[in-house]
């Protein structure tokens, strides 16, 4: 029997691995931003290894598809000179770059692997959720959650549209 | 893949077929985009080299691949190489979720000493639960091989058209998800398969606890949803970058837009992007609205049922079924290629504010106005 799991599951954590080192430490914000792309990607790719196809589907659409795409056409209209000067050849910037990272890492992970190390290991094994189960979830029993959480997210794109209309914007000295 | 040796040898050889002939199509659409347009401006176009002008097509294919592979000065240089594959990519995926044809059933047999199967392989590269999505979500990617292309030229053409290009894909990837919201109401699936199965036979269906049947109409998705089927044409158009959606390439204004910098081999990438795109696009209004792979008039079963007359039940008749239905879907997403090259030798160019009014203005309200009326007569329908 051909043993492919293991051998694809490897392969894509160690090329998660590498693309989420390289939104950190590339020099270019363009190059960052695709190995963002390429960590979604590949976290899809995990998703749809674990047979939760619809997760999957919207890790790649919402991400990959539309977050980042936004982030690379923002990049790419601006004059990438200046940003990359201040993140290149930086040693102390690049170990509080990792720094910082190993520390976030630390804060998710911890109560993450704490919560999973205490929880019934059964429903781990069950089929992967369909996407009927995520919406009598999500409709159902978190319908208030969901609602919230939408609102919240309006407020930060009314936020975001209010702050770049405001005189001079968040990049003020760049257009002088 | 499969449980066996020879089941995931079959499915390799078969996910790689597919590709093949995807690709393939390439040059054929070429030729007859060429011989299509030259007859719609009353010229000939190209017919000196073979039959018909066939051999055109091999002489380009050798044209493209001995071109001088060129960088520009100030490309960047790794995502300038990279942006072609990156373009090819995710036509190429997204063509692996539908289903060609019924899946044949392989008898069990015995061979080199042991026995093997019975096999039942599906006619699509990937069988999933959720095929729409995945072609939405990865046809979504196709936007970065245009980015990148237009970005790492380091040519302000480029530039505006992938601005332009993203601009418009992201646009109107807003009404396309909205017109297939639609589809899903009537099919209650994300499965292709199933899609494709529930429109067979004629047209019949429940409405307030009464049953109707329209013999004379085959049970195709276009009569649950016309708006929705114009729709998602035009926005099917918008996504594949072609007239009369063309912004980005837009020669009078920005030279070739996205590609302006490219030649040879890696042109020819783009073209097999633009070109799997239509074929996405083809199928996959073919699947949602023109029954698939289905025959109008003939079930899956009266096909089984004749080659099992001729030929024996067991694997034969279980391939020649396959092979009568391939032809059905080829025939189907032929006609819409055709549509394609039709209608851009056809239309004028939209200029750009014209084209996002376009989408912004009249086909997301439709598309919206559509999914209310549907779940509306969905309603009343369930109703008794």
């Amino acid at each position: 029997m051909l043993e492919l799991f293991p051998l694809t599951f490897y392969a894509i954590s160690a090329a998660m691995i590498l693309s989420a080192l390289g939104v950190i430490l590339m020099a270019s914000p363009i190059f960052s931003a695709l190995c963002l792309a390429a960590t979604m990607t590949l976290l899809a790719a995990m998703f749809f290894m674990l047979e939760a196809y619809f997760v999957a589907a919207i890790q790649l659409t919402v991400y990959a598809g539309a977050v980042v795409v936004l982030f690379v056409i923002v990049l790419m209209i601006f004059d990438l000179k200046k940003e990359k000067q201040s993140f290149s050849g930086n040693w102390a910037i690049n170990i509080a770059k990792i720094g910082i990272s190993v520390a976030s890492f630390l804060i998710l992970a911890v109560p993450l692997g704490y919560v999973l190390a205490r929880a019934n290991p059964g429903w781990l094994q069950d089929r992967a959720p369909v996407s009927k189960d995520l919406a009598l979830s999500l409709f159902g029993k978190y319908l208030f959650t969901f609602e919230i959480v939408g609102a919240l997210l309006l407020v930060v794109l009314i936020g975001s549209v209010t702050l770049a209309k405001s005189k001079g914007g968040t990049h003020a000295e760049h257009h002088e | 893949m499969g449980q066996d040796v020879f089941e995931i040898t079959i499915n390799i050889v078969k996910i790689i077929l597919i590709f093949l002939m995807m690709i393939q199509m390439v040059p054929l659409l070429v030729w007859l985009e060429r011989r299509g347009s030259a007859f719609m401006q009353n010229r000939l176009g190209p017919n000196r080299v073979g039959p018909l002008g066939l051999m055109q097509l091999l002489a380009d294919a050798v044209k493209f691949i001995f071109k001088e592979d060129f960088v520009p000065q100030y490309a960047t240089k790794f995502l300038y190489l990279a942006a072609p594959v990156v373009a090819l990519i995710p036509a190429a995926l997204a063509f692996a979720a539908i289903p060609l044809s019924t899946p044949i059933h392989i008898e069990a047999f015995t061979k080199w000493g042991q026995s093997w199967g019975p096999y039942t392989i599906p006619m699509q590269s990937v069988y999933m639960n959720v095929g729409i999505i995945y072609v939405l979500a990865v046809s979504s990617l196709g936007v970065y091989g245009l980015l990148l292309a237009g970005w790492s030229s380091g040519n302000k053409y480029s530039l505006l058209g992938a601005l332009r290009a993203s601009a418009q894909m992201v646009s109107y990837e807003l009404a396309l998800g909205l017109a297939i919201v639609g589809v899903l109401l009537v099919y209650g699936t994300f499965d292709l398969n199933k899609m494709v199965e529930l429109q067979s036979g004629p047209l019949s269906f429940a409405f307030m606890g009464k049953e109707f049947v329209i013999s004379w109409l085959p049970q195709w998705g276009i009569f649950y949803q016309p708006v929705g089927f114009i729709l998602f044409t035009v926005v099917a158009f918008a996504e594949s970058n072609r007239l009369p959606f063309d912004l980005p390439e837009a020669e009078g204004e920005l030279v070739v837009g996205y590609h302006t910098e490219y030649g040879g081999f890696k042109l020819l990438l783009f073209f097999m992007g633009e070109y799997g795109h239509m074929m996405v696009s083809s199928a996959l209004i073919a699947t949602f609205y023109l029954g698939g792979y289905q025959i109008p008039g003939l079930t899956v079963a009266d096909v089984t049922n004749f080659f099992t007359s001729q030929v024996g039940a067991g694997t034969l008749a279980s391939i020649l079924t396959a092979l009568v239905f391939l032809i059905s879907f080829s025939v189907k997403v032929a006609f819409f290629l055709w549509v394609f090259i039709w209608v851009r030798w056809t239309l004028p160019r939209f200029r750009y504010d014209t084209l996002m009014d376009l989408g912004w203005r009249t086909l997301l309200p439709w598309t919206i106005g559509n999914v209310i009326v549907t779940a509306l007569i969905l309603f009343i329908a369930g109703q008794s």
